[in-house]
């Protein structure tokens, strides 16, 4: 009994853990620039295709992270200068053209690698026994991934003199320009990291799940969601609302399916529209 | 024997929000080591024409030129690298980071030595370094907003009613510290609604209403009746 | 307003018999394709609505259209040839309409930044039906969809099939030229660039953008309706996700802002996707970047090619006769104010503390104070627009504090805001079209186009002194500054309130502008009975006009009187001038 509540528990870690990996592009695009990019899930899309190509050219799994990160890379640069940069700030604006942006990547992807599903062999098989469930190995490794990655960019942040200026800049941006931080590179630059960071999490997820050019969608969707729940801005708001919304959908698709998780995220977020609309940790 | 060229000049300047132009053909000028006040009530466009010094809002026309050279194409951030820096009366510090942060967020290193001297006359603000500046009391913003700008080492300030919400005792060591400023060549164009303070401090000054100048002068041109009418209802 | 020109009533009957005639030109193969395009473009026609016309993205309406479809198929293989079915189809439409409606009235609860959730909402409940439709074999039929759906009793034919759906389009296309014409078009358009002034004409904005996408859902549920008999086939497709983006590159591409520009898109974009799909490999790719194009770029569209065409037709259009208003709904006569030590505070600022005022007779009352010391603040208290912590605010006796604003202005509050706020890219004549409608309309009468043909006594004096006003045609964003103040303050007072208040009138206005200004107040003052409150920092105004004036600081009432006194009073003095220590 006790091995199936650890197997659960480790599941709905493995679920909030992941979910906050892939609304970290999000969070950072979002909750900072005040940029609605719905292409984000294509971009995740785009990370788990580059590890599609490393495992058709027989590359090692690695190589397709600096190749994401090659590609969203320059995804980035190129959609902040020419779609984004006129719209900062106002979320509907940045909200259509970037639904044109996802379509578009949505069918080069089409054309270039078909409909069908592909899929990914996890770079590192077997399981591991975890307080009496063995768990797979690799899920593993995802938490641990997780774990590290936002710790480490929550400390850079908060500590980094970068950081400061990018916090200076969002919290202020009129007296940032007369401090002289160069607004706009400082945008253009942390655009490109979330950009970058949906890559990179769409190629550690590129092996758990069937990879086509519709995968993006309910990732965006999840993302935003997670964002409206735990609040624009801070890490506190991306953990809490992936805790939330990872964990409400984990326990619901376990009991009923997984439309049924779907929809008991969707009333969550309709609730927190009408109630709380800034989120649980709303910026001040 | 001439005169010395201002450190700011400006002529004719119009500019507003939008296509209306809250200031009209203003014209003033400073030089090193002086302050200029500009006085008047709310609404008649004191903060607007900072702006457009600072270049925060484009000029509709006018000339502006810093130390002979002109401005009117360059932009804010450039502005400050030739000199000019500016603290604006709303929104003036960084509410969201800590006061040790807003202080040395454009310095190479988190070094607050040089700040101890100014420390020494608002010992407020060393007790709440580590507090975030969000908050201050509105006083404290602006007691904050002004070390902050004094510690760069810009020749010109432009300073948006630094005395908004400050104690008395504080009032007078800003004028102090201005006044140490002007000796050592620093420029400053202050932006004032408190009579006394400005008298205090000012060499010069540029009385507006409705847009306009209505009355400029050296310090002892212009009468404190003057300046009154201008002030009050 | 005027009537369609003569122009516009030949290009549409050319539209219809081009329509009627195409599958006796084009044979069955083409009007068997055109027909389901033209079920595709009623439900285009609700995107182009909710985007174009009243400001907000749709990216679901899969949802609304296989829904209808699913229930139409239902019923179609449970009664067919019975004549149940003339209820149940439309009801099917109706179905639609009403769930769109709830979903609408559940998102849209706070104003304004509902935009990108009400998106993200409706796209998620898209893909959330398409998921429920694969999943639901027993009902839907499961993947491979509901089959074997007969045809609509009595047609057979693929022209039948055409006819019908032919008719179904124009009709559609009428019902939304009617909406468009009538003040409820007029109140969309304005919502969808300036919400907040909607509301401070006493319009709940939220029911109006409900039923905005409540008639989207029904065009939506129209099409797929139709869809059941005239294909035979519903699958999950529908609902999901494909159709949904399909429709909105549709109206992005033809031209959401224009009635017929989705339609275009419709016919268009989807006529030539089914011929070129399989043959030109890029060319979804194409449409995707042409879609980026014209939402950065060419927001008009394709059908913007024939914006100079439509502007030679509209100059042959008769102005119609004026109508007499009706009075306002709420009884005239100063209105009794009064605030109790009300607290207000926002995040971590205190803006009022503890204040206290009232005013009780008609006339003109000035508020002045520091920047900083709460006037605005007052102003979106009494508006509704800011709720305080602590205190009561009373409109002749009646506690307002936790009532929406349209509610309050309803009772006949008039507002004009700091920055001039009117609605630039509607007509002079439509912007004081909704100032007059506001306090004189039920809802019923928002569906009524002759409304737009009312005038009132004091329009008339209003257009005299600034013959600006009377240019109906021009839009108000060619107005300059100066120009756009007095539209705004004339709007404020066309809604003929009882408690006026004008925040800052004479802002960026020059000494004779503002010497207009402070006539207009005067002349207003005398001919209603309205109490007048003005915040101001210009001295000639105060002095000029305010019978009694208010000082605000720091949140509190510092003194009142009349301007001598206040002159006198050398607490004022210290505030404007600086203590002496």
């Amino acid at each position: 009994m006790e091995s199936v509540l650890v197997a659960q528990a480790l599941n709905a870690l493995f679920a909030v853990a992941v979910l906050a990996l892939i609304a970290l592009g999000l969070a950072v695009v979002f909750g900072l620039l005040g940029v609605l990019n719905l292409a984000h899930g294509e971009l995740v899309m785009v990370g788990a295709y580059c590890a599609y190509v490393a495992q058709t050219h027989g590359w090692p799994f690695v190589a397709a992270l600096p190749l994401a990160i090659a590609v969203c890379g320059v995804l980035g640069l190129v959609v902040e200068r020419w779609l984004v940069r006129p719209l900062y700030h106002r979320p509907f604006d940045t909200l259509v053209v970037t639904w044109g942006l996802s379509l578009l990547l949505r069918k080069c992807a089409e054309a270039l690698f078909g409909l069908g599903y592909q899929s990914i062999n996890e770079p590192l098989g077997g399981t591991l026994d975890v307080l009496g469930a063995t768990y797979p190995r690799y899920r593993l490794l995802l938490i641990a991934i997780s774990i590290v990655v936002l710790g480490a960019l929550l400390l850079w942040y908060g500590r980094s003199r970068t950081g400061t200026r990018i916090q200076a800049m969002v919290d202020n941006p009129d007296l940032a320009r007369a401090l002289g931080i160069r607004v706009g590179r400082f945008a253009a630059a942390t655009f490109v990291a979330g950009t970058c960071l949906a890559g990179l999490a769409g190629v550690l997820i590129a092996p758990l799940v069937p990879v086509q050019p519709f995968m993006g969608l309910d990732h965006v969707l999840m993302s935003f969601f997670v964002l409206v729940v735990g609040g624009l801005g801070s890490t506190a708001g991306l953990l809490t609302g992936s805790a939330v919304i990872g964990g409400v959908n984990s326990v619901v698709s376990a009991v009923s399916d997984s439309t049924g998780g779907y929809f008991c995220v969707l009333v969550l977020a309709i609730l927190f529209l009408w109630l709380r609309p800034s989120g649980i940790h709303a910026r001040r | 024997m001439s005169s010395p060229a201002p450190r700011l000049q400006f002529d004719g300047v119009t500019g507003g929000y939008g296509d209306s132009d809250v200031v009209r053909a203003m014209s003033g000028q400073v030089m090193a080591g002086e302050v200029l006040c500009v006085i008047g009530r709310n609404g008649v466009g004191k903060s607007t024409l900072l702006k457009l010094l600072f270049g925060l809002l484009p000029c509709r026309s006018g000339r502006i030129a810093f130390e002979g050279q002109a401005l009117e194409r360059v932009e804010a951030s450039q502005r400050r690298r030739l000199g000019l820096s500016y603290c604006p009366q709303e929104r003036s510090v960084f509410d969201g980071l800590s006061v040790r942060d807003n202080l040395t967020l454009m310095r190479a290193d988190r070094r607050l030595d040089a700040f101890e001297p100014l420390f020494e006359r608002f010992p407020i603000l060393k007790r709440r370094l580590g507090q975030h500046a969000g908050t201050l009391s509105g006083g404290e913003k602006k007691l904050l907003s002004f070390v902050r700008g004094l510690s760069e080492a810009q020749p010109l300030l432009l300073l948006d009613e630094p005395s908004e919400g400050v104690q008395w005792e504080n009032i007078e060591q800003i004028a102090a510290v201005i006044a140490q400023g002007k000796a050592g060549g620093r420029s400053f164009v202050v932006v004032e609604q408190n009579l006394a303070f400005a008298e205090s401090i000012a060499d010069r000054y540029l009385v507006v209403e409705q847009g306009r100048v209505v009355r400029e002068g050296r310090r002892g041109d212009v009468t404190r009746e003057q300046l009154l009418a201008h002030l009050h209802v | 307003m005027r009537a369609a020109s003569v122009g516009t009533w030949r290009a549409a009957g050319v539209a219809v018999v081009a329509l009627l005639l195409l599958p006796l030109v084009a044979g069955e193969f083409w009007a068997y394709q055109m027909s389901l395009l033209y079920l595709y473009a009623i439900a285009a026609l609700g995107v182009g609505l909710c985007w174009g016309r009243a400001g907000f993205l749709p990216l679901g309406q899969g949802l609304f259209f296989g829904l209808s479809a699913y229930l139409s198929g239902l019923a179609l293989i449970a009664f067919d040839q019975s004549a149940w079915l003339l209820l149940l189809l439309p009801l099917a439409a109706l179905a639609s309409g009403a769930l769109a409606l709830l979903i609408g009235t559940l998102v849209f609860r706070r104003r304004g930044e509902s935009g990108p959730y009400f998106s993200m909402i409706t796209l998620a409940l898209a893909l959330l039906a398409g998921q429920m439709a694969n999943n639901w074999e027993s009902v839907t039929g499961g993947f491979n969809g509901l089959k074997g759906i007969p045809g609509l009793p009595g047609l057979d034919s693929f022209i039948a099939a055409y006819y019908v759906a032919a008719v179904a389009l124009v009709l559609a296309c009428a019902a939304v030229v009617w909406l468009y014409r009538a003040p409820l078009g007029v109140l969309w358009a304005a919502l969808a660039h300036n919400e907040r002034r909607v509301v401070l004409f006493g319009f709940d904005t939220n029911r109006l953008k409900a039923v905005a996408f409540g008639v989207s859902g029904l065009l939506a549920g129209l099409g797929g309706a139709l869809y059941a008999p005239q294909q035979g086939l519903v699958t999950p497709q529908l609902c999901g996700f494909v159709l949904s983006a399909d429709l909105v590159i549709w109206a992005a591409v033809g031209g959401r802002g224009r009635l017929l520009g989705p339609v275009l898109g419709a016919l268009l974009i989807g006529a030539l996707t089914s011929a070129l799909r399989d043959s030109f490999r890029f060319w979804e790719i194409t449409i995707a970047i042409v879609f980026i194009v014209i939402v950065l770029a060419y927001p008009q569209g394709l059908i913007g090619v024939f914006a100079p065409l439509e502007r030679r037709w509209r100059q042959g259009r008769r102005a119609l006769a004026a109508l007499a208003a009706p009075p306002r709904r709420q009884p005239g006569g100063a209105l009794r104010l009064q605030l109790e030590d009300v607290e207000l505070q926002v995040g971590e600022v205190r803006i009022l503390d503890k204040l206290s005022l009232a005013i009780e007779r008609a006339g003109v009352f000035c508020v002045i104070g520091p920047n900083g010391a709460g006037k605005t603040s007052t102003f979106n208290l009494l508006t509704g627009e800011l709720r305080a912590q602590a205190g009561r605010v009373r409109f002749d006796g009646l506690a307002i504090e936790r009532r929406p604003t349209h509610q309050i202005v309803a009772l006949g509050v008039g507002r004009k805001l700091q920055i001039p706020s009117v609605f630039a890219h509607l007509s002079i004549a439509d912007n004081l079209g909704v100032a007059l409608w506001s306090g004189r309309t039920r809802a019923s009468d928002l569906l009524r186009p002759r409304l737009r043909r009312w005038r009132t006594p004091l329009l008339a004096a209003l257009q005299e002194r600034y013959p600006f006003l009377a240019e109906a045609q021009r839009t108000a964003a060619e107005l300059a500054h100066g120009e756009r103040q007095i539209l705004e303050l004339a709007l404020a007072l066309l809604g003929e309130p009882r408690l006026l208040l004008l925040d800052e009138p004479c802002a960026g206005l020059s000494p004779q502008e503002t010497a207009q200004v402070i006539d207009v107040i005067r002349w207003a003052s005398q001919r209603s009975a309205a109490t007048i409150v003005v915040i101001e920092h210009d001295m000639s105004l105060v002095r000029n006009l305010a019978e009694h004036v208010f000082v605000l600081h720091n949140g509190r009432l510092l003194a009142q009187g009349s301007v001598a006194e206040i002159q006198a009073n050398p607490a004022v003095k210290a505030i404007y001038v600086g203590s002496e220590k």
